[in-house]
């Protein structure tokens, strides 16, 4: 049977759970009210050991899943240096140079350009062109959506350091949104040769070196184009 | 302008005097063998060597020669090469008009500052008239 | 690297009309500044009509290089002849052009082979009037 409340009591009680409530605060998960009595206000102190309870299993539980964020955020920056160092190695792979017929280089560009990838592509089509020795490279960017100030300043770049090489690089394919980006972004190209279309391009590339397109046939010419 | 590891973070790999067109020479051979050792793409060691002959020929023409410190040390938490020149020449009065391109200073050679930084990830230029001049380069590896 | 160095002459071969220069060692600034001496006075003995400067072992040009080497293609320009450079190596190439090193008169080919071809078609344009297409019946 319950017992009635006792008024005397209850002061106590009181203090009691609000030490609890303030050992709680300070970090002390495990304190409780425990109440021996068993009256009207128990409930109030079972309510509270019950609260308590609940609020500690989900804090420690928060504390479990920090822990196991925490591990996997160093796991994603151990892979995220892997995966820098691989890209490095696809960058070359995604600019590849072809030779057409003689004296003439295709690099054909696909997909948006970030700065990285321009300056890799600069490279690879240098390197090619000395080791090649072809005198004309087209680099053609119909495949590329936009330009920024930077890509556009690299890419004027490997005109200048192919013509340092010795030998003249043409870019085709401009889209109509590039150039009107480059003329808003007051880029100077008057000093790079830009043709409207990859055909155009190679049109120019065979005259400039003295060959017959694939397409122009003479009556003289057996092999229908290689010239010189 | 990045931030650097400090002084005394940085391991220090070579330093000597440079005092003769010989040892500019040197300076460009220290600055290639290290920077290949520190895996630099070819590219990148032609742009730290090249910057250091502009830099030490500078030091030469302008201070009469100084000292050359190469150490390892964090730009903005990664690891770079850098290269230090330390004179006690006349010092430069005018820090911006120096830095734009195409000064030349009396002897009719550029100052080649603006250019060298072109090549390098950070630049710093310390200098006191009368008292002399630190340039300090740093590129990643 | 000692103090006192063997000054090395960089050897200068004449061939046909031109001068053929290949540029091995690492120069230091008064080196150079020979080596374009020497250079325009050869021209100025041999009469000859271009130089071609191999600089495929280079694997550094600076300012103070690139101002010679521009230098050299004036003056020889003023004697009658051309400078052809070959052989330059891309990063080179890269850092000039990042350095905002031009080099005004100064011609590049890839290869010795095309250098010549340029001496030549420079030259033969100087004695004789370029024919721009065979006359008929040629």
């Amino acid at each position: 049977m319950k017992k009635t409340l006792n008024i005397t009591g209850l002061e106590q009680r009181v203090e009691e759970i609000e030490e609890v409530l303030s050992s709680v605060a300070a970090g002390q998960m495990d304190a409780r009210v425990n109440s021996q009595v068993d009256d009207d206000f128990s409930g109030v102190e079972a309510a509270i050991d019950l609260l308590i309870g609940d609020l500690t299993e989900e804090l420690q539980e928060r504390e479990k899943a920090q822990k196991e964020l925490e591990e996997k955020l160093r796991t994603i920056q151990r892979q995220q240096e892997t995966i820098r160092k691989q890209q490095e190695d696809l960058l070359e792979l995604s600019s590849p140079v072809t030779k057409v017929w003689d004296d003439v280089l295709i690099l054909p560009v696909i997909g948006t350009l970030d700065s990285r990838r321009t300056q890799v592509m600069m490279e690879n089509l240098l390197e090619n062109i000395v080791s090649t020795g072809c005198t004309i490279a087209i680099l053609d960017i119909t495949g590329v959506p936009t330009v920024d100030t930077q890509v556009a300043n690299h890419l004027i770049k490997t005109v200048t350091a192919a013509r340092l090489l010795g030998a003249e690089c043409i870019i085709s394919g401009i889209r109509p949104a590039i150039a009107q980006t480059i003329v808003h972004l007051g880029i100077d190209l008057s000093s790079i040769k830009t043709k409207a279309t990859l055909q155009d391009a190679m049109r120019y590339a065979f005259q400039a070196t003295g060959q017959k397109m694939p397409d122009e046939s003479s009556p003289e010419d057996e092999t229908g184009g290689e010239s010189k | 302008m990045g931030e650097w590891s400090h002084k005394d973070d940085r391991k220090g790999l070579e330093s000597y005097p440079v005092n003769s067109e010989y040892d500019i020479v040197r300076a460009r051979q220290t600055a290639r063998e290290l920077s290949k050792q520190f895996g630099m793409g070819i590219v990148d060691q032609t742009r730290l060597t090249t910057a250091v002959s502009e830099l030490c020929r500078n030091m030469y023409e302008f201070a009469g020669g100084g000292e050359i410190i190469f150490e390892t040390g964090d730009l903005d938490g990664r690891e770079a090469l850098m290269v230090s020149f330390v004179d006690e020449g006349p010092g430069i009065s005018d820090l911006q008009l120096v830095m734009q391109d195409g000064y030349t200073s009396g002897k009719g050679m550029g100052f080649g500052l603006p250019g060298a930084k072109r090549l390098v990830d950070d630049f710093l230029l310390e200098s006191e008239p009368g008292k002399g001049t630190i340039v300090q380069i740093a590129k990643w590896v | 690297m000692t103090e006192f160095q063997t000054e090395k002459r960089i050897p200068i071969i004449k061939m046909r009309d031109y001068l053929i220069v290949s540029i091995q060692v690492d120069m230091h600034d008064r080196l150079a500044l020979e080596l374009q001496a020497q250079i325009l006075e050869e021209i100025s003995k041999t009469g000859a009509k271009g130089v071609l400067i191999d600089i495929s072992v280079l694997e550094m040009v600076d300012s103070f290089i690139g101002r010679m080497l521009s230098g050299m293609a004036s003056m020889a320009a003023i004697m009658d002849a051309a400078v052809v450079i070959v052989g330059m190596q891309p990063a080179v190439a890269i850092t000039l052009v990042e350095l905002g090193l031009e080099m005004p008169g100064v011609e590049t080919a890839l290869s010795m082979e095309k250098g010549i071809e340029m001496l030549e078609m420079r030259v033969a344009g100087n004695r004789i009037e370029p024919l721009k297409r065979k006359p008929q019946g040629w």
